[in-house]
């Protein structure tokens, strides 16, 4: 940012031609160089993890992908109860996540009185803060108990004939696993929200209100449609960092590799946790190489993410007409 | 003039970052390769008790040890970031080869133990068995109140309540401990899951580390898990007695752990020192021995510049001094036959 704004300066401000050249050259030198390395790494990155996976690869094939089960005793690994639980605890979080962190953004930028905005922001930010393992502790030791004793037979026996609430016999569920990523979602989406919220224009929400709108028909009509795409995005952001996630989730899933079940209320795992749990145990080859075909499949899925919102983001605006962000 | 001495700085700013970065890594990359005078290690948390207490008596400067697990611990040595490496489980085939000329040597003797959190069953009342372990752990057994372990426990009031075994979910030494046991005691358990460091579970979840098998033991009622000895006796964590061979049901000590290692006394020591010592056979000399008793490894390079040093540590850590000074950890001197069978290996070391 500082840099833009140094050469926006010197353009309205000349320099003896000379200084200003050396520094123009230094500039583009260190940052082209900058840039070149981000895109030389994530090449060599991939690179990479497509070598590690290809033994596991031409084992496995595209079997791998259906396969659940983790047996370094057979030699026969699959991601499919990985992929299972990575989408049911980001998807389940996403759902959560979404309509609390609209509320907390339209209540900061709306409804809010004036003099609590500033601590409620802060806090709702503190919350990205807090280290993930340390709210993985929490989840084991606290959440999971309280999930256990209270929260699942309780829905169990009002929603019991739904099979996503089934019985329940510890803590360590995917249902912990979907409550904590929420948890850790929240404020990225919440405080990316808030930002679109404070941008749209206050001709628009005023002449909104001036039309006789109550608040929330003005928040229906002006707010949310304006920022529909920006949401969209942060939504995907969130899943994209709850796909992610390893060691909180490795510490309240429960780590169950050998089935995969509706019920939320068992236990599961995902494929980040699985890498992170397994990677210093990996004893064979096919081991190892089928840990890096579990993080091919995170680095194609998230390489999806991030084009599904860049595609989201341009179609909203270009229907919107306002170009994207 | 001030913003041109702006954009210099910046640019000179990013340019020393990247300059110190380079130099960093490259220096990081140095240390790891070629340490000093200092021995380091890495490997089993198992162990990692008995090294913190050895450090101060060996020489502070002299002796460094990260508890990464056992798995961590081979390939650091594999790798040859550290000078030695420490596991729980003898090396696999495919790891002795991965780590190219590494030996194996046995240096302390102690246990992994079932425990328990059942409301109602006070401090290590709980009997078990060997098979009715390995079906609570396939899922054949999935209540408290089971007649199979009623059987075992007269007299003790076993709620009706589900069973949740929990097992390591990283790599662990402790895993293969328990999985060697349950193959020896469980036909079904040998077929279906086997033996290593990391299985395939049947049923049941995951902690990770001692402390996460604990705390998820300690905050689902109705739980059983395996840890280390010396975490058990730390955090005062309840035990589940064991029935070995001879039909006894035990805890384990120091005396108990101490039966079980005869074992090796009758048996020869193979080359590359893998020894099992878990569930001993019915005989009065194991009367009172513990079936999940084992001993944790170092594993060193054959050639290495610091063979002269490793030598002298490990030949130290074998020795009764180092052996008494970590009784209080619940590890167990090691047999005589063992210790020489480390000190023959130990020979062939060379830079």
């Amino acid at each position: 940012m500082s840099t833009l704004d140094a050469t926006g300066e010197a353009a309205r401000r000349p320099f003896p031609g000379r200084r200003a050249r050396t520094g123009d050259v230094l500039l583009q030198g260190v940052a082209g160089l900058a840039a070149l390395g981000a895109v030389v790494l994530l090449g060599l990155l991939a690179y990479k993890i497509v070598d590690g996976a290809r033994l596991s690869l031409s084992t496995f094939g595209l079997g791998f992908l259906v396969h659940v089960g983790w047996d370094p005793v057979h030699s026969h690994f699959g991601a499919g109860g990985f992929l299972f639980g990575t989408a049911v605890t980001s998807i389940g979080a996403l759902i959560l996540a979404t309509p609390l962190a609209l509320g907390i953004a339209l209540f900061l930028t709306e409804l809010a009185p004036r003099w609590i905005r500033g601590p409620v922001t802060a806090l709702v930010e503190t919350l990205a803060a807090i280290p993930s393992v340390v709210i993985g502790l929490w989840g084991i030791l606290v959440l999971g108990p309280v999930l256990h004793d209270h929260v699942m037979p309780a829905l169990h026996s009002t929603l019991g004939f739904i099979p996503l609430f089934g019985p329940s016999t510890t803590g360590s569920t995917i249902f912990t696993a979907i409550l904590v990523l929420t948890i850790m979602i929240l404020p990225i989406v919440s405080s990316i929200s808030r930002e679109l919220f404070l941008g749209v224009p206050p001709e628009l929400k005023e002449a909104a209100l001036g039309l006789g709108t109550t608040r929330w028909e003005m928040v229906r009509g002006v707010v949310l449609p304006h920022t529909r795409g920006g949401v969209a995005a942060a939504m995907i952001l969130g899943l994209g960092r709850a796909v992610g996630e390893a060691i909180a989730v490795a510490q309240v899933i429960g780590a169950f590799n050998n089935g995969i079940s509706w019920n939320l209320f068992s236990s599961g795992n995902t494929l980040a946790a699985q890498i992170a749990l397994e990677y210093q145990s990996a004893e064979t080859k096919l081991d190892v190489s089928s840990l890096f075909y579990l993080g091919l499949i995170l680095l194609v899925f998230s390489l999806v993410v991030n084009l599904l919102a860049r595609m989201v983001v341009r179609r909203v605006a270009r229907r919107q007409g306002v170009p994207a962000r | 003039m001030p913003r041109t001495g702006k954009l210099v700085r910046i640019t000179l700013a990013l340019a020393a970052a990247g300059l110190v970065a380079a130099l960093a890594v490259t220096s990081a990359g140095a240390a790891g390769k070629r340490s000093t005078g200092t021995l380091k290690g890495a490997g089993s948390t198992l162990i990692a008790p008995a090294l913190a207490v050895w450090q101060p008596m060996y020489g502070r400067d002299s002796l460094q040890y990260s508890a990464i697990g056992s798995g961590g611990g081979i390939q650091a040595i594999s790798q040859r970031t550290v000078d030695f490496g420490a596991s729980d489980a003898p090396m696999t085939k495919s790891q002795g080869e991965g780590c190219n000329g590494c030996v194996q040597i046995p240096w302390a003797l102690t246990a992994t133990s079932p425990v328990v959190n059942i409301p109602g069953v006070g401090a290590h009342q709980l009997k078990l068995t060997g098979t009715v372990l390995a079906n609570i752990y396939l899922g054949t057994i999935t209540k408290w109140n089971d007649p199979a372990i009623k059987a075992l426990n007269k007299g003790l009031k076993l709620p009706n309540l589900s069973i949740t075994p929990v097992h390591r979910s990283d790599g662990s030494g402790d895993t293969y401990v328990f999985t060697n046991y349950l193959s020896k005691v469980s036909k079904p358990w040998k077929t279906k899951v086997g033996n290593a460091t990391t299985v395939s579970w049947p049923t049941g979840i995951g902690g990770k580390g001692n402390a996460g098998v604990a705390a998820a033991v300690s905050a689902n009622s109705g739980s059983i898990g395996y840890v280390s000895i010396f975490y058990v006796i730390q955090n005062h964590l309840n035990l589940a007695r064991l029935k070995n061979a001879s039909g006894n049901y035990e805890l384990p000590t120091i005396a108990s752990i101490e039966a079980s290692a005869q074992l090796v006394n009758s048996g020869r020591i193979p080359a590359n020192n893998k020894i099992s010592i878990t569930n001993p056979p019915k005989s009065k000399k194991y009367a009172n021995a513990y079936p999940l008793a084992t001993f944790t490894y170092v594993i060193v390079p054959k050639t290495s510049p610091k063979a002269g040093e490793l030598k002298a540590f490990i030949t130290w850590a074998l020795g009764s001094k180092a052996q008494a000074s970590i009784k209080k950890y619940v590890f167990a001197p090691m047999p005589g036959s063992v210790v020489k069978a480390g000190k023959k290996t130990l020979a062939t070391l060379h830079s």
